[in-house]
């Protein structure tokens, strides 16, 4: 734990001043694509604080988002979970790619989102809420040897105004392990920066580097049972804090609105862009990028 | 050091300055912002003293690909933004630039930053200068 914090620490008294004006979001999306050829890495996790007969939970997930062109960006996440009395275990990986469907800025701006899931019914990073939410209740041992083999589309809507962003992500997902049908969810966002303006100094404590939010996203139920009973929703404020040009850290207390949701979900997560990655992989192979 | 020695160092600043910038830049004849976008006037025009933070964020957002005096990295393909043609053009030409990018070209879309960071972004980028002599001839189109 030392060493980690050491690491973590290390981390933010590297930082230099290099443009990281990050989403404050957790769960939804909006139509800022990460940069071509600029790749972030994102270490973040879902802590579930339990209600009677759930377990306390951290589920940590490791991101890699790679601009690809600048209207495509793919990510892949690994993910895990460690349950208080229970165990911990690696839950699966997913492999996800959004498109900007318009090459300019317009009142409304669409993003197309497809993702593989390889999943285990273990997995509670809950980066989005589909049917009616995961099982917080069974054990890990009876949760880990069910595969989910799924595929996720999302229409990303998105848009800014003035200087507010405002968000809403519509999600379906066809599991081909189970016939569960399939299932819908929703996640809305808005968020603003704390300042408009940029001081001229570098500075890490300057409102101009905080952009606060919140986001509402839940379970929609599937095609077998749509609505909103049994599934889980929740109210989320989010902040986000650029520590630096190219590192922001992000939290976010979720409180759960049914019955089926932890009370209270807390994400942090922290990114730290890599500019320029496709060039310095480029001149390690000797290549031209 | 003596004044070979200054001169030297100096000579090699500025070749290297030759060589970091964009030469072979030329503009896209279809980005051309739509004429409401053209006449956009700065809202801080009034507030020159802000294109200091309008530096920060160029260093920032701008630097990686432009260059941090904005003359433009040939291993981009970037603009040089100190050339006249791109000085030429309104500030509400150069806010819709940044707002919308050209991903044709690889320029992101710039409209997460806030829209009066944009605005000071561009009250920079007019403060942007060609160092006397290094710009060759031909890139003043």
């Amino acid at each position: 734990m030392k060493s980690i914090l050491t690491v973590f620490l290390s981390l933010l008294l590297l930082q230099v001043s290099a443009g990281a004006q990050e989403s404050p979001f957790f769960i939804t999306y909006t139509h800022h694509m990460g940069e071509p050829g600029n790749l972030d890495l994102e270490v973040s996790t879902t802590n579930g604080i339990p209600r009677s007969g759930q377990n306390a939970y951290i589920a940590p997930y490791v991101e890699l988002e790679y601009g690809v062109t600048a209207r495509w960006t793919s990510e892949l996440y690994l993910e895990g979970q460690s349950t208080s009395g229970d165990s911990s275990v690696f839950t699966g990986w997913r492999w996800e790619n959004r498109y900007k469907v318009l090459g300019r800025e317009h009142w409304i701006n669409p993003v197309l989102y497809l993702e593989y899931e390889n999943l285990n019914e273990a997995s509670r990073i809950q980066k989005e809420i589909e049917g009616g939410g995961p099982d917080l209740v069974s054990p890990n041992a009876l949760l880990t040897p069910t595969h989910d083999h799924e595929l996720e589309g999302k229409l990303i809507l998105s848009s800014d105004y003035r200087d507010w962003n405002i968000s809403e992500n519509f999600s379906l997902a066809k599991n081909f392990s189970q016939s569960e049908g399939v299932e819908f969810g929703y996640a809305f966002g808005v968020s603003r920066p704390l300042a408009t303006l940029a001081s001229a100094h570098d500075c890490r404590l300057c409102r101009e580097n905080f952009v606060l939010g919140a986001e509402l996203y839940g379970g929609l139920g599937s095609t077998l049972d749509f609505g909103v009973h049994n599934t889980a929703h929740y109210f989320a404020p989010v902040i986000s804090w650029a520590l630096s040009d190219n590192s922001t850290l992000r939290l976010s207390p979720g409180f759960g609105l049914a019955h089926e949701t932890n009370p209270v979900l807390l994400r942090f997560g922290y990114t730290y862009e890599v500019q320029g990655f496709a060039e310095r992989v480029a001149k390690l192979f000797g290549r031209r990028p | 050091m003596s004044k070979i020695g200054v001169g030297s160092v100096l000579t090699a600043f500025l070749a290297a300055s030759c060589f970091a910038q964009n030469p072979h830049y030329q503009p896209d004849p279809e980005w051309r912002p739509p004429t409401q976008a053209q006449t956009r006037e700065n809202p801080l025009a009034a507030r020159p003293e802000l294109a200091a933070g309008g530096r920060k964020l160029f260093v920032r957002n701008c630097a990686e690909c432009h260059g941090r005096d904005g003359a433009g990295l040939e291993k981009k393909h970037s603009a040089d933004l100190q050339l006249p043609v791109v000085q030429q053009e309104s500030d509400g030409a150069l806010f819709w630039k940044i707002t919308n990018g050209n991903a044709k070209r690889g320029m992101p879309s710039f409209s997460k930053i806030p829209e009066l960071q944009r605005w000071q972004i561009v009250l920079y980028v007019r403060t942007l200068e060609p160092s006397p002599g290094l710009v060759p001839k031909a890139n003043h189109q």
